[in-house]
């Protein structure tokens, strides 16, 4: 058939790959590998250890369901981004980006099932930490004390989900505008750690900046989900979406402007 | 099948692809030889959609390769057979490129079987492999989806000499059976025994194209490495009819063509054990044409 073979590619009977195909592929690619396993496998753990300790050594006014998934939220939305990072930075840090796009040339969907991908996994995490918080409170009630499994809506929604999604989104645009795995993760660090304990001193050394803290730094716009009773006040929504602009929203779309764009090497 | 128009790409002042134009047919083995940075990588990045040109255009199979849907079942590619995750196991790599293209499993384990990777090596992390065994399990992922067309970057870096052997029977017995392959090299020697037709780039731009007897047809020949069973006698009767000789290894160096060498020999009855070209055959070639365009420091006319 070599004198005949044809000059042109027939397409017609081939589909393009599913989103549902190269979601998948990326939610085994965050776990495939030796650090992206262990990275997950210890912050389950991570969870589920705290969440013990404290259903053992709280005072028993405090053991109760809300509580446990309020902790069990708080480390697992400061380690999740990192699980996005290394799904995403991969691409440039360990090349396959060369495999990935090659085989899925618009590069805009691969973002999109990233972004799926992500989403997945922390959902999946936030379900076993809220199965964890279960057992952290039947241990604490076999322990002696007091049956509270009641469930704040606002505190699932806003410091549970949301938070989470939000931390998962920081790490997606950190990810994406760095694009390196080591660099990102510092990043991550530096913007979780060093920024709001610079701000805390600068707030505390200025009456001034004390204000206009949570409205340009993303961490402390957000404490309000957290804590009290979980539901920020109107000035503090505005806060949130204020400094979310700047750290969210506008690095987020930055990155992905370049990941699209970048020449993958 | 490939087909490459005028294609340019620049980084700042500096033109890594100048100008360049050639096609691939399918049934054929292409080689696409070049020195380091004279921009084949740039040109097969191009191709599959990783690097944007500046001005020119590529098609595969009439479609530019971000139209193909599911490319990975069209188009195989091998850009650089350490540019997977090192974490990740040889059987993991394969399982993920099946996966994107909707491959079964078992496609794992007959690609596994092609490239003669064990079960145990497929168990292992990229980062344990040798170069030979990545090149292996990169020729695996470009066939995983049964391509028509193969785009490999200098697939046959880091093989053993059986492995470059089996990689050139696997090539050929794909063209036969109508596959389009595009291969590059920076190994002259080695891609004249693998391709039909020959793409020479130096400096960003295409220096020559064609079989290698168009090729080696305009240059002249004129040494020969010739050893037979009788030396001394060849020796004389060949420098009666006025050829210089000289001694290499066991055998002679005659400055005259291999058929003048032939010739005489036949002429006097003489054995000939072994009869070569004593010039670099393409690699001459290519150098020669590739210094007008290349870095100035390339010795002229290497010897063999």
């Amino acid at each position: 058939m070599s004198a005949t073979a044809p000059q042109i590619l027939d397409l017609a009977s081939t589909p393009q790959v599913s989103m549902l195909r190269l979601a998948k592929v990326e939610v085994r690619k965050a776990l495939d590998t030796r650090a992206g396993f262990w990275f997950t496998t210890s912050i389950v753990g991570l969870v589920l250890v705290v969440l013990v300790i404290v259903a053992l050594v709280a005072t028993d006014s405090f053991k109760q369901f809300d509580n446990f998934l309020s902790i069990a939220g708080g480390v697992l939305g400061y380690f999740m981004p990192i699980i996005i990072i290394m799904l995403v930075t991969s691409e440039a840090s360990q090349r396959n980006g060369l495999v990935t796009f090659t085989l899925e040339p618009r590069r805009s969907r691969v973002v999109v099932a990233k972004f799926l991908a992500g989403a997945t996994l922390a959902a999946t995490v936030m379900v076993l930490a809220a199965v964890m918080a279960v057992v952290a409170n039947a241990i604490a009630i076999a322990t002696g004390a007091d049956a509270d499994w009641s469930v704040d809506g606002n505190l699932v929604f806003n410091g549970f989900v949301l938070a989470n999604a939000i931390g998962v989104l920081v790490g997606f645009a950190i990810a994406t505008l760095l694009m390196s795995t080591p660099g990102a993760i510092v990043a991550y660090f530096a913007y979780t750690i060093i920024l709001p304990v610079a701000v805390g001193f600068l707030s505390a050394l200025s009456d001034g900046f004390d204000r206009i803290a949570p409205w340009i730094e993303f961490n402390t716009a957000q404490v309000p989900l957290f804590e009290g009773d979980y539901v920020p006040s109107g000035e503090e929504w505005a806060q949130i979406a204020t400094s979310g602009f700047i750290w969210l929203v506008i690095p987020l779309v930055l990155g992905v402007m370049r990941l699209l764009r970048t020449e993958f090497k | 099948m490939i087909k490459v128009e005028r294609l340019t790409k620049k980084y700042g002042g500096f033109t890594a692809v100048d100008d360049v134009s050639f096609s691939c047919q399918p049934g054929r083995v292409t080689g696409f030889l070049g020195p380091n940075g004279a921009g084949k990588t740039t040109t097969m990045r191009v191709m599959v959609g990783l690097t944007v040109a500046t001005s020119g255009s590529v098609t595969i199979g009439g479609h530019d390769y971000h139209d193909i849907p599911n490319p990975g079942r069209h188009v195989g590619v091998l850009l650089d057979a350490s540019a997977q995750h090192a974490g990740r196991t040889g059987r993991e790599i394969l399982t993920i490129g099946a996966e994107t293209m909707g491959l079964p499993a078992s496609r794992v384990d007959e690609m596994l079987a092609l490239v003669s990777l064990s079960d145990a090596e497929s168990k292992r992390r990229l980062r344990n492999y040798s170069l030979g065994m990545k090149q292996r399990l990169g020729i695996a992922h470009a066939l995983l989806g049964d391509p028509s067309v193969l785009i490999l970057d200098e697939p046959a870096n880091g093989l053993d000499p059986a492995g470059i052997r089996w990689m050139r029977q696997l090539l050929k017995s794909y063209a036969d059976r109508g596959g389009t392959v595009l291969l590059s090299s920076h190994l002259l020697n080695e891609v004249e025994l693998i391709a039909d037709e020959m793409i020479l780039i130096g400096g960003g731009r295409i220096v020559a194209q064609g079989n290698k007897e168009q090729l080696l047809s305009g240059a002249k020949q004129q040494a020969t490495l010739v050893t037979s069973l009788d030396n001394t006698l060849l020796a004389e009767a060949l420098q009666r009819k006025g050829f210089a000789v000289t001694t290499a290894g066991s055998g002679l160096r005659v400055e005259a063509p291999a058929v003048e060498v032939g010739r005489v020999a036949a002429d006097n009855t003489i054995v000939l054990t072994d009869l070569r070209a004593g010039d670099g055959g393409l690699e001459d070639l290519f150098l020669e044409l590739t210094s007008a365009t290349q870095r100035d420091d390339i010795p002229e006319g290497v010897q063999a």
